[in-house]
């Protein structure tokens, strides 16, 4: 006797198609994350006259503790220069833009260093600051 | 003769959407947050090789600050004129100058000298025509007698 052979259709359901792009979001959300500095604290200086500063390959962030980040990672005063110069590397004049988030609070023992470190691996400084409201 | 009863319609939309829905709202929120662009103050910091190759050192503009106070050349600036006062002895240093490198001002601050008051008087030089540059604190080793 012959059996006749069903054939199963194993298809993916389409209604997870929308929980699959999500959850691959919400992964690719973490793992830019970790070179962000949004979650970190600090309060912006204020300035009367501020432009807007562009597309910038380092970040140097001094948080409310006076603790130093470069580009969302923690690193300590003295790591500061090399960090810079690594990821600025051998960009050209224009592409070596620096910003520097400093807590308006921050003190000169620990600001001065970081403007120290990006002028002496030829970065192009740019306060990141807030419009003074009259 | 009786009329028949309309059937009421119902347009709902399909359950299997609202994935996509809140996927492109999530990706509308997204670019809306990452496109706001960080704002702030382009600075120059002369190099000091630069400055090193000339054969007539400038007689730079000195500004100190402390937590609190600012000495231009030297002598205090009285908070109660400030900032008029500070901008005033700018100019007037600033208006001697005929070099590029004459207008450098040299500022040199105190360790506990805030963030926020030297992007003040930063700003005040850069607006007066200066060109800043830091000086740090030289760490000076005491050397107690009979130690």
């Amino acid at each position: 006797m012959k059996i006749k052979r069903r054939s199963s259709q194993a298809e993916v359901p389409s209604m997870a198609m929308g929980d699959i792009a999500f959850n691959l979001l919400i992964f690719f959300v973490i793992l830019a994350r970790a070179e962000d500095d949004s979650h970190l604290h600090w309060e912006p200086a204020v300035a009367t006259e501020i432009t807007a500063s562009g597309a910038a390959r380092v970040a140097v962030l001094i948080d409310s503790d006076n603790k130093f980040y470069v580009n969302g990672q923690q690193v300590g005063e003295s790591q500061l220069a090399g960090e810079i110069d690594a990821l600025l590397g051998d960009a050209p004049a224009g592409e070596r833009v620096v910003l520097l988030k400093a807590h308006k609070d921050a003190q000169a023992m620990y600001f001065e260093p970081v403007i120290e470190a990006i002028s002496e691996k030829g970065g192009d400084l740019v306060h990141v600051l807030e419009q003074r409201q009259e | 003769m009786k009329e028949r009863r309309r059937r009421k319609l119902l347009a709902e939309p399909p359950a299997s959407a609202t994935g996509d829905i809140a996927f492109n709202l999530i990706v509308f929120f997204l670019v809306c947050a990452s496109v706001q662009p960080d704002s702030g103050r382009e600075q120059t910091l002369p190099r000091s090789e630069e400055e090193e190759k000339q054969q007539q050192p400038a007689e730079n503009i000195k500004v100190q600050l402390t937590r609190d106070a600012v000495y231009l050349n030297g002598s205090v600036m009285p908070p109660a004129d400030f900032p008029g006062n500070f901008r005033q002895g700018l100019n007037r240093a600033l208006s001697k100058a005929t070099r590029q490198s004459d207008r450098v001002v040299v500022v040199k601050s105190k360790p506990e000298t805030p963030y926020s008051y030297w992007i003040t008087i930063t700003e005040l030089i850069e607006q007066a025509g200066g060109v800043v540059t830091i000086q740090r604190e030289e760490e000076e080793e005491v050397i107690v007698p009979g130690t």
